[in-house]
């Protein structure tokens, strides 16, 4: 649910229409040109939240691609690890010779 | 180019949209201005225009990439909560092993110090006709059962007295005094009048070179020593503590 709303706040985050909507009231002189700027404004505004909230982005790709690399190295060898210790036949009686 | 490079996709989006900001106002503060001077536009206004369609361009194009590191950091925080059950788990196995290392230390421990019992018994072997001997004198010395006819003043008793247990290992390992001046004699031995006989006495369990658990090591030859009190008159009472003891030790097998 939160996905698709980003994804849908992902599509509508242009400014462009907005601006165009701005420049179109300016050519017909229209009052509706100071509802179209706090809207402008507000759709700024918005974006700056959103953007300040998404979770995940305080790191380039890379480095992020990075740590994600290492977690599965982590647990790719703590599973080793375990793996090892569950197959260990530490107390097998020895072979009568 | 390089830090640009190296800033995260939030200070990169928070950038651009600061850009557009400011370049949406130029735009429109330029157009207002424009048309309310009636001024031909020189074609300033095209290029903050095509800047700002790059950067809304530029923005969306963050904002893709923002929402992959956002799946990323989803598969993340799964990864890390794996990485914490996998931690739990390693530290619930060490202390497990260090529960069998301590039991295993334990069991090796008694395992040596069995080995060197049996080693010790192995040295210091007595062969079960000897302990079948040594039982039927100690039974036959009245040291495990009173004689059938036996009544009080007879010194003849299944335990040592004050003054044997004072002469014996025991007695010398805690310095009591032998001569019974601040001992307490038997009554019974004293009513008899037989200290002296009580005095006499000469157990093979009390020689000096009796060890605990071992048998004297001249046990053979005094085989026939007769304890106190015993004679001829009372052998069938000597017969009847023989036949105790064969009984007992069958008893006990």
């Amino acid at each position: 649910m939160a996905q698709s709303k980003l994804e849908k706040d992902s599509e509508n985050c242009s400014m462009l229409p907005l601006v165009h909507d701005i420049i179109k009231c300016m050519d017909k002189d229209s009052q509706d040109v100071h509802q179209e700027l706090v809207k402008l404004k507000a759709k700024i505004h918005e974006a700056r939240e959103q953007v300040t909230n998404m979770p995940g982005i305080n790191s380039t790709p890379l480095e992020q691609q990075q740590q994600l690399a290492m977690l599965q190295g982590q647990v790719r060898t703590k599973n080793q690890l375990l793996q090892k210790y569950k197959s260990l036949c530490m107390f097998d009686a020895p072979k009568a010779s | 180019m390089a830090a640009v490079a190296e800033k995260s996709t939030k200070e990169r989006l928070l950038s651009v949209l600061d850009d557009l900001e400011v370049l949406s106002r130029e735009l429109i503060e330029m157009l207002a201005l424009s048309r309310s001077q009636k001024l031909p536009q020189p074609g300033e206004d095209t290029q903050i225009l095509e800047l700002l369609v790059q950067r809304d361009r530029e923005f969306q194009e963050l904002m893709e990439v923002a929402q992959q590191q956002g799946k990323v950091h989803q598969e993340m925080q799964l990864l890390e909560k794996e990485v914490e059950k996998r931690d739990s788990d390693i530290q619930q196995l060490q202390k497990q092993l260090k529960e069998a290392e301590h039991i295993l230390a334990t069991a090796v421990y008694q395992a040596k110090e069995k080995l060197k019992s049996i080693d010790k018994a192995r040295k210091g072997s007595i062969s079960s006709e000897e302990i079948i001997k040594y039982a039927h004198r100690i039974s036959a010395s009245n040291a495990v059962c009173a004689p059938l006819n036996w009544v009080p003043g007879d010194p003849r008793r299944p335990y040592p007295t004050d003054l044997e247990m004072r002469s014996g290992m025991l007695g010398h390992m805690a310095n009591l005094p032998t001569n019974g001046v601040n001992g307490h004699l038997p009554g019974d031995a004293l009513a008899a009048g037989r200290l002296p006989d009580i005095l006499a006495p000469h157990y093979p369990w009390q020689s000096s070179d009796i060890s605990v658990g071992m048998l004297p090591p001249h046990h053979g030859n005094d085989f026939g020593l007769e304890p106190p009190g015993h004679n001829k008159e009372n052998e069938d009472d000597v017969e009847a503590m023989s036949t105790d003891s064969s009984s007992s030790s069958s008893d006990s097998d």
